[in-house]
């Protein structure tokens, strides 16, 4: 119960320190610790595949390339925020929102308590570590690849959507295709010696060279 | 089947998933840098898998863990996007400030 | 009522006039001076269709009297149809005879104007109007002429547009029959409630459903289109007026036959007069009433058109109070001699003014009788006839109508009879004295002769290029006043007695219904008739001893002048009627409009508008800030959008 506390601690002060952090760079890691965090709170949950994916995707691939984004715009000599706030009520009214919101939450939840939910057929609880148990590699891979099939492969088609439209954006960052259209046709150059390399060994041709 | 299987009650769970949930709502609206506003948004998705995963345990049902797993590849997708336009976006204006996106302003 | 029946004859005579005046109206420009010819004509073919048709107005079958021709029905109890009985008749053979003659007539007088064929376009329009008030059978088709003829004098009182007080006397003509109209529909709703129909003979025959108060009702609302159209008081301050139209216009039509549309509408409804005695006190007494006011007046008028204005308006008041108490023999019969000698004297003042160039003040006059020796008769036997002296035809329709209210039970009408009788006498005979004795006062200063506006005297012919010439009228003005003169001098007779061909004619109109009881008269006849001569005599005598001795005749002009002066402003001012007319509803409705416009329209009407619009832009404004183009925005509207949600599930619960 005292790792829950401590974890909760851990959570809420970093996701803060996220929202706060003066740089984008301190909020990466503010990000990472929270990440971390919720890692241990899922193993405390019994959900050890996810607690592993939490670490490898979200901290190791996905921080990752906030990192990078990160470093690419800091290249540049242009400060991050120019031009004055535009929305000064933001800061105020999203604080209070995000209040309304919690306590509207908090007050429906002590309403109508949750009623016990559906039985799923999953594996029996066991001592993390053991194969098999509920959360396990074994359990997971089991739902994931007969009953949840199809929304696997609808999420491997998301991530291919997804590669195919940050190549899109943000790839080749030659001349744009009008610019391509215009350009005009380069005379295509032929050089001898290469066309004597392709050609050695067939029978002479008439060709001149 | 119960919720003493739960280290400490469910309510603390939801609870704590709604604060960090609009923890990452005040933060998305409140920061002006697009990226501090995508590590927000993540922030509330990891919230929700927080609570997919309480639940799961309490109903021992798996399909909280796939439900959260779909959710993370689908974070994943979204950072990915999301921050291809960030550098789409700072090539052309040699600066990031969401304020100053308001072409579709009227 | 009446046999069925067709009768082509009478819709040639009913619709002849209207084919004529649009005729004349679409082509009066080609015509020109044939328009007139073209019109007495039509009217002239008119009378002998209606002289054809004698025979069957009397012939009796089935009990009915009369001919009836249904023209169209709408429903049950709404027939449109013409009928043809000694009532409508005794009104045609009037409209058509003296309206040939007066058309006739004014073929010469209105020579040389500009508008010739619209003038006869809408006299024969008049025409037709007035037929279809007095031909229909039913109410409605009363109405519809009732308007066409106030339509009709509209446009001859305002025919010389170019003239401002013209214009404002026919407007002025036009309203007041409006409240008129509006009580003679009021009447003919109170009668469809009760009937159920709106043709006189299911009507009359139904009379015993009527309540009483609705009886009363619509007799009020019969007598309030009565006295709006026939100059009666409180309604009665158009008419002179109205003498700014032509002279034949004002012999026509208000004299012998529009004005006394209310006298025929009063004898047509006479089973409802009979039914109700409150009607015929009211009736009688408003007659009665006009009758002396009319002629009080009359001896303050100074224009010649004005001073048988009123006295048109006295005897007007005259046929009412015979009609209104129950003696509609006597009131009819008056109806018929003043057309008579209304006309002559009306035709006859119009020799007068058209040989003075337009000439119509009679301060002006003077001397006429040795220079239109021909005019002087017709307006001496005109006069003689309207004063009541024997043997001439006012003399007995007079009496009639006098000993008629004493016979009816109203012994105070009888007294302001006799009274205004002797007023009569004394103005008619001034306008005599003033305008044929003496010397002819035309080269005198206006001013000296108290005349305060000269500019206003006179009528102006529009669209004439040069003033009107003095001379003598041809032929075809003097030989319809000769005409003229025969009935006026001698139609009385066939009305002494009560076996008269008169009362053969008219009393079968009422056979088969209830009279009204006549009580036992306080003096008889012969009587009455003496008292009424006395006094007119002594009234002429009076007229004498001021216009007539040689003394008077030699100061004429110093008597006039200071009479003008010193006329009370009562008579003057006509009783104040305009004035209080204008301070009660001219000023207060103009007072509305003119608030209307500069309040009501651009505050509230332009204002609603205005805010309208102003509504519409600024809500279009709130609606575009939450366009900003920031997305920190659009995610706060989406926050909030969330939270709203969060707070329905939060109270409502899930699962609903």
């Amino acid at each position: 119960m005292i790792v829950f506390w401590l974890l909760a601690l851990a959570l809420v002060a970093s996701a803060v320190f996220v929202i706060t952090a003066k740089k984008p760079v301190y909020s990466v890691v503010g990000l990472l610790a929270n990440f971390t965090a919720l890692a241990i709170m899922y193993l405390t949950l019994s959900a050890e595949f996810l607690a592993v994916i939490q670490i490898v995707v979200y901290s190791g691939a996905i921080l990752v390339l906030f990192v990078f984004v990160i470093a690419l715009l800091s290249s540049g000599v242009a400060p991050f925020l120019v031009g004055p706030d535009r929305l000064p009520a933001a800061a105020g009214g999203g604080t209070i929102a995000a209040l309304i919101g919690l306590a509207l939450v908090v007050f429906g939840i002590t309403q109508h308590p949750a009623t016990i939910g559906p039985a799923g057929g999953a594996a029996p609880v066991g001592p993390v570590g053991t194969a098999g148990a509920f959360g396990s590699v074994a359990d997971f891979g089991n739902a994931l690849f007969t009953v949840y099939l199809l929304p696997f492969e609808i999420t491997a088609l998301i991530l291919m959507v997804a590669v195919v439209a940050v190549i899109l954006l943000a790839g080749d960052t030659g001349p744009s295709i009008q610019q391509r259209l215009r350009r005009k046709r380069e005379p295509i150059v032929r050089d001898p010696a290469f066309d004597a390399a392709m050609h050695r060994g067939e029978p002479s041709s008439e060709r001149a060279s | 089947m119960s919720e003493t299987s739960l280290p400490v009650a469910l309510i603390n769970y939801i609870g704590l998933s709604a604060v960090l949930f609009f923890i990452g709502v005040a933060g998305v609206i409140v920061r002006r840098n697009p990226l501090i506003m995508l590590m927000s948004i993540e922030l509330m998705w990891n919230a929700a898998n927080l609570l997919f995963l309480a639940f799961a345990r309490v109903w021992v049902n798996n399909a909280g863990h796939i439900f959260a797993f779909l959710v993370i590849t689908v974070a994943a997708a979204e950072a990915a996007i999301g921050l291809a336009i960030v550098v789409v976006a700072f090539r052309r204006a040699k600066y990031v400030d969401v304020d100053e996106a308001a072409l579709m302003k009227g | 009522m009446g046999v069925e029946g067709a009768y082509p004859l009478l819709i040639a005579l009913w619709l002849l006039p209207m084919a004529s005046a649009i005729a004349l109206w679409a082509f009066g420009p080609q015509l020109r001076t044939a328009a007139g010819p073209i019109g007495a004509g039509i009217v002239g073919v008119c009378f002998a269709l209606a002289l054809f048709s004698w025979p069957d107005a009397v012939q009796r079958a089935h009990g009915a009297l009369g001919a009836h021709l249904t023209l169209f029905s709408w429903g049950s109890g709404f027939d449109f149809g013409l009928l043809w009985d000694p009532l409508s008749l005794t009104w045609t053979l009037i409209i058509t005879g003296v309206g040939f003659l007066i058309i006739t007539y004014a073929i010469g007088y209105m020579e040389g104007d500009g508008a010739y064929a619209r003038f006869f376009a809408y006299m024969t329009f008049f025409i037709f109007a007035m037929l279809t008030l007095v031909l229909s059978d039913n109410f409605v088709g009363l109405l519809v002429g009732w308007g066409g003829v106030g339509l009709a004098s509209f446009f001859l009182i305002g025919f010389y547009i170019d003239r401002k007080t013209a214009v404002a006397a026919a407007r002025k003509a036009f309203v007041i029959n409006v409240v008129g109209d509006v009580g003679l529909m009021f009447a003919i709703l109170v009668i469809v409630t009760q009937v159920g129909s709106t043709t006189y003979a299911e009507t009359f025959a139904r009379l015993g459903q009527f309540s009483n108060t609705a009886l009363v009702l619509a007799c009020v609302g019969i007598f309030i289109g009565c006295a709006a159209k026939s100059a009666q008081v409180p309604l009665h301050s158009w008419l002179p007026d109205a003498m700014e139209g032509p002279t034949p216009v004002s012999a026509l039509i208000h004299a012998a036959t529009m004005v006394t549309a209310g006298v025929y509408l009063i004898a047509r409804c006479w089973p409802m007069w009979n039914a109700s005695p409150d009607a015929r006190d009211l009736a009688g007494s408003i007659g009665g009433l006009t009758a002396l006011m009319g002629a009080i007046l009359g001896c303050a008028q100074w224009d010649i058109k004005r001073i048988l204005a009123y006295s048109t308006m006295s005897q007007i008041g005259y046929m009412v109070m015979g009609v209104g108490v129950g003696a509609y023999d006597a009131g009819v019969l008056h109806f018929l001699t003043h057309a008579f000698f209304k006309a002559q004297l009306f035709l006859g003042a119009g020799l007068v003014i058209h040989a003075l160039a337009n000439e119509q003040d009679v301060r002006k006059m003077g001397g006429l009788r040795t220079k239109m020796p021909f005019a002087f008769w017709a307006m001496l036997v005109g006069v003689l006839a309207i004063c009541g002296i024997p043997p001439f035809s006012g003399f007995f329709s007079k009496d009639a109508v006098i000993y008629g209210a004493l016979e009816h039970g109203h012994p105070y009408l009888y007294a302001i009879g006799v009274l205004t009788a002797a007023i009569t006498a004394y103005y008619m005979f001034r306008l005599i004295l003033v305008t044929f004795f003496g010397t002819y006062r035309g080269e005198v200063d206006p001013s000296d002769l108290g005349i305060r506006h000269p500019e206003l005297a006179g009528m102006p012919p529009h669209a004439a290029p040069q003033a009107h010439h003095s001379h003598q009228p041809g032929p075809i003005m003097n030989v319809p006043v000769a005409i003229l003169m025969i009935p006026t001098t001698a139609f009385g007779w066939l009305a002494i007695g009560p076996d008269s061909p008169w009362e053969r004619f008219f009393g079968q109109l009422f056979a088969g219904g209830t009279h009204v009881e006549k009580v036992p008269a306080s003096i008889g006849e012969g009587l009455s008739t003496l008292i009424v001569l006395a006094l007119v005599l002594v009234g002429i005598g009076l007229a004498y001893l001021r216009y007539g001795t040689s003394a008077a005749r030699e100061h004429a002009v110093e008597r006039l002048r200071t009479e003008s002066v010193h006329m009370p402003p009562v008579l003057a001012n006509a009783f104040y009627f305009d004035a209080a007319i204008d301070a009660l509803f001219v000023r207060p409705a103009q007072a509305l409009g003119r608030f209307m416009g500069r309040v009501v329209d651009p505050i509230v009407i332009d204002g609603a508008v205005r805010e309208a619009a102003i509504v519409a832009v600024s809500l279009g404004n709130r609606f575009r800030m939450l366009q900003g183009g920031l997305v920190r925005g659009y995610a706060l509207t989406i926050v909030v959008g969330v939270i709203c949600v969060i707070a329905y599930y939060a109270v409502m619960g899930a699962g609903r």
